[in-house]
């Protein structure tokens, strides 16, 4: 990308390996003055202008940066995509009156490439096959040609058939038949077309024409729930974005409580100058079009964006849409209390990852470790639990069982001592064992331990102090461990 | 000109507005606990502090079961928030035995400890919880202020539940902001045949504001004998400890 304060400029090209021979793949309007062209070979090249820069070529790098030049014009467009290997498609229908007419859009596009030290042509056409054409048939930079609704056809006419994106072959073919441009391609019998060179030049012209549909694939799927903000000069102070994203919100709220829907996600992109998409995403966990709730979310993490030089347009998506009927006012505000809980836990959430804030429900097993599932904190009625006394559990579950030096009088029955953390306990009643089986099922088949060393008895236990434990014996066979896997309040 | 009544002593109204009675009291249900408290009972919605000395402010098992006997009787049935950087621990099965329906519990993972009482602070404001419980090694002055604050908004009884990392030294006792402060240490139960009864602690109430201090021995609720209330006071430390020297002198003498 050749930047203004390289002056002053000199001839230059990239060059790539081709068939073994070195040939130039691009060449600066220096070089062409030079009588330069891509394709050319560097010896011959250098023979003609022996002040060339040459440069590698790196086709990875360039599909890069047009991947990301086509992010940054998602300014104009949802519709932006790459088109490999030098050209950028922008579908603008129903956007170019935000910019004020097409002319308008284009003049704009074209003033911030330039600014960027971008060579470039454009064109605006009704079919996407015409843009192409146009915009490389013409020879003076930053020019402008509009194919008026319909004229694809006469304005057309008069280019050559390459323009109609057909490989050489094909248009080596056609010259061979005299057909060099596009208007006497498009006077051929279409069957003797097709018989002869394939499918594809009918198709092409029948796209560029209008009158069959082209495929582009965009590089993300249109979001309905989307709205965005171009700014006339890039902002950049925190300010300023707090404001965007109030704006942003209150368009895009306003259009799901119409619909009466909510969304459970809301993420703001930051399309910077230097065509980075720095974005921020919030989640709710009840669905929500509250757009001074959903502000307030995004604008706390506004501090993980990096402005650098500049934001020039903004974008705010809402996903994970479902259905919202009006809030029910009813007397015994239930629903508000709801809403206000789930206020508090987003607040939370977004502020500590949702990860870190649960709800416990019980589980259908026995291994205390899984007896326990972690479930969203908002849910639509709480999980029911239910007192076993025969079952009592510990207020604190370790982790991992930790192990600990326990003497036992007899193998069978509980240690009346044991170390745990450097400090021994006295053991002055105890209550056991309660044997708990691991899961065979969910064993893998290469594990060799034996059924009897996956046993645990547990005993729960209350040192002289008062303190309790629940402690358990692992395995059946040999020497006996002994392990420290909670504490009773 | 309509001139508002100035008042005579803004200290009182400050004084006034940081009652600790305003949002009502939790009885013990026992004359001598009660006693001891500002309004007969532990003030409702204002902010507690509790710690345990030794092994327990590092698992935080006694006072969590002390906290979760009272955390399910009050908070008129609403969310009961669980904050702290170790709080993955807390079992929620294990919190039947005291009462508290673990549906109502809702857990909060924090990096620190100052994530802990920022978030607590954060509910306590929001008014949308019953009971908040946060664990933290440490409660500053102005934290305990902020705390303080935020239960009086709307009336949440906030409970600091001090708590440290394993290894680590419990931090200096600070000045105290909060209404009450407890020590909870667990205290032998009543053992039949071997097997250990209902849980007991060891309670003493170190400072209350508008109150007096005082220690008892308070069992857990073990059945429907015991009447609804999850506490019921066993007896005095200082019988307790009347009782411990008397056995003292009869072993010696």
């Amino acid at each position: 990308m050749p930047s203004e304060n390289e002056a002053p400029a000199k001839p230059a090209a990239t060059v790539e390996t081709l068939h073994a021979v070195r040939r130039l793949a691009a060449v600066n309007p220096e070089a062409a003055a030079a009588g330069l062209a891509p394709g050319q070979a560097l010896a011959e090249a250098r023979a003609i202008c022996p002040e060339l820069d040459v440069l590698e070529a790196d086709p990875a790098a360039d599909r890069a940066a047009l991947a990301r030049l086509a992010g940054w014009a998602e300014r104009y467009t949802p519709l932006a995509a790459p088109d490999a290997p030098d050209g950028l498609v922008l579908d603008i229908a129903g956007c170019e009156h935000l910019f004020g007419g097409e002319r308008a859009l284009a003049e704009d596009l074209s003033a911030r490439l330039l600014r960027a030290g971008l060579e470039h042509r454009l064109a605006v056409a009704g079919t996407h096959g015409a843009a192409w054409a146009l915009a490389r048939a013409a020879t003076a930079r930053g020019i402008c040609i509009h194919a008026a609704p319909g004229a694809e056809r006469a304005e057309l006419a008069t280019l050559p058939v390459a323009l109609l994106r057909l490989d050489a072959r094909v248009v080596a073919g056609l010259r061979r038949l005299g057909l060099r441009s596009i208007g006497e391609l498009a006077r051929q019998p279409r069957g003797e077309l097709t018989a002869r060179f394939g499918p594809t030049p009918v198709q092409r012209l029948d796209q560029a024409h209008g009158a069959a549909d082209a495929a582009i694939a965009w590089p993300r799927p249109p979001e309905p729930w989307e709205t965005r903000l171009a700014f006339a000069e890039p902002i950049g102070t925190a300010d300023d974005l707090a404001r965007t994203l109030a704006t942003l919100a209150a368009a895009l709220c306003a259009r799901l409580e119409a619909a009466e829907r909510g969304a459970h996600r809301f993420i703001a992109t930051f399309l910077r100058v230097d065509g980075a998409r720095p974005a921020i995403a919030i989640g709710t966990s009840l669905p929500g079009h509250d757009a001074a709730h959903a502000t307030k979310l995004l604008a706390a993490k506004l501090g993980e964006i990096d402005p650098g030089f500049g934001i020039d347009a903004a974008i705010l998506t809402a996903q994970d849409i479902a259905p919202l009927r009006p809030p029910q006012r009813r007397l015994d505000d239930g629903r508000e209390a709801a809403t206000g809980l789930a206020a508090t836990i987003d607040g939370l959430a977004n502020r500590i990852g949702p990860s870190h804030i649960w709800r416990s429900e019980p589980y259908e097993s026995h291994v205390p470790e899984r007896a326990v599932r972690r479930i969203p904190p908002m849910t639509a009625t709480r999980p029911a639990w239910e007192y076993d006394p025969s079952a009592e559990r510990p207020i604190r579950l370790l982790r991992r069982p930790e192990p600990v030096e326990a003497t036992a009088l007899v193998p069978d029955e509980p240690p009346i001592l044991f170390r745990w953390r450097g400090a021994l306990h006295r053991i002055r009643a105890a209550t056991g064992p309660e044997r708990i089986a691991a899961e065979w099922w969910r064993r893998t088949p290469d594990d060799s331990r034996k059924e009897t060393d996956l046993v645990r008895d547990y005993y729960r236990v209350e040192d002289t102090e008062g303190a309790r434990f629940w402690l358990f014996r692992a395995g059946l066979e040999g020497t006996p461990r002994w392990f420290l896997h909670g504490l009773f309040g | 000109m309509n001139v508002s009544p100035i008042t005579p002593n803004p200290r009182a109204r400050f004084a006034a507005m940081l009652a600790p009675t305003s949002h009502g009291v939790w009885p013990f249900g026992a004359a001598a606990v009660d006693a001891c408290l500002p309004g007969g009972g532990l003030p409702l919605g204002v902010l507690h502090e509790v710690s345990a000395p030794g092994l327990d402010g590092e698992t935080g098992a006694a006072g969590a079961g002390f906290l979760a006997c009272i955390a399910g009787a009050i908070g008129r049935g609403r969310e009961i928030f669980w904050i702290g950087p170790a709080v993955a621990d807390l079992h929620p099965p294990g919190l039947l035995s005291y009462g508290l329906d673990p549906g109502r519990l809702v857990q909060v993972e924090t990096p620190d400890d100052d994530a802990s009482l920022a978030a607590m602070e954060a509910v306590l404001r929001s008014g949308s919880a019953g009971v908040v419980v946060g664990e933290a090694g440490r409660l500053g002055r102005v934290a305990a202020r902020r705390l303080q604050l935020a239960c009086l908004k709307h009336g949440t009884t906030g409970f600091v539940l001090r708590r440290w990392p394993y290894g680590r030294k419990p931090a200096a006792e600070e000045a105290i902001a909060a209404v009450t402060r407890w020590e909870i240490a667990p205290a032998p139960s009543a053992v039949i045949e071997r097997t250990p009864g209902a849980a007991r602690w060891r309670v003493r109430l170190t400072h209350a504001r508008g109150g007096q201090a005082g220690g008892w021995i308070m069992q857990a609720r073990e059945g429907d004998d015991d009447g609804p209330h999850p506490l019921r006071v066993v007896a005095g430390l200082a019988a307790v400890a009347a009782a411990a020297d008397a056995e003292r002198e009869r072993s010696a003498g």
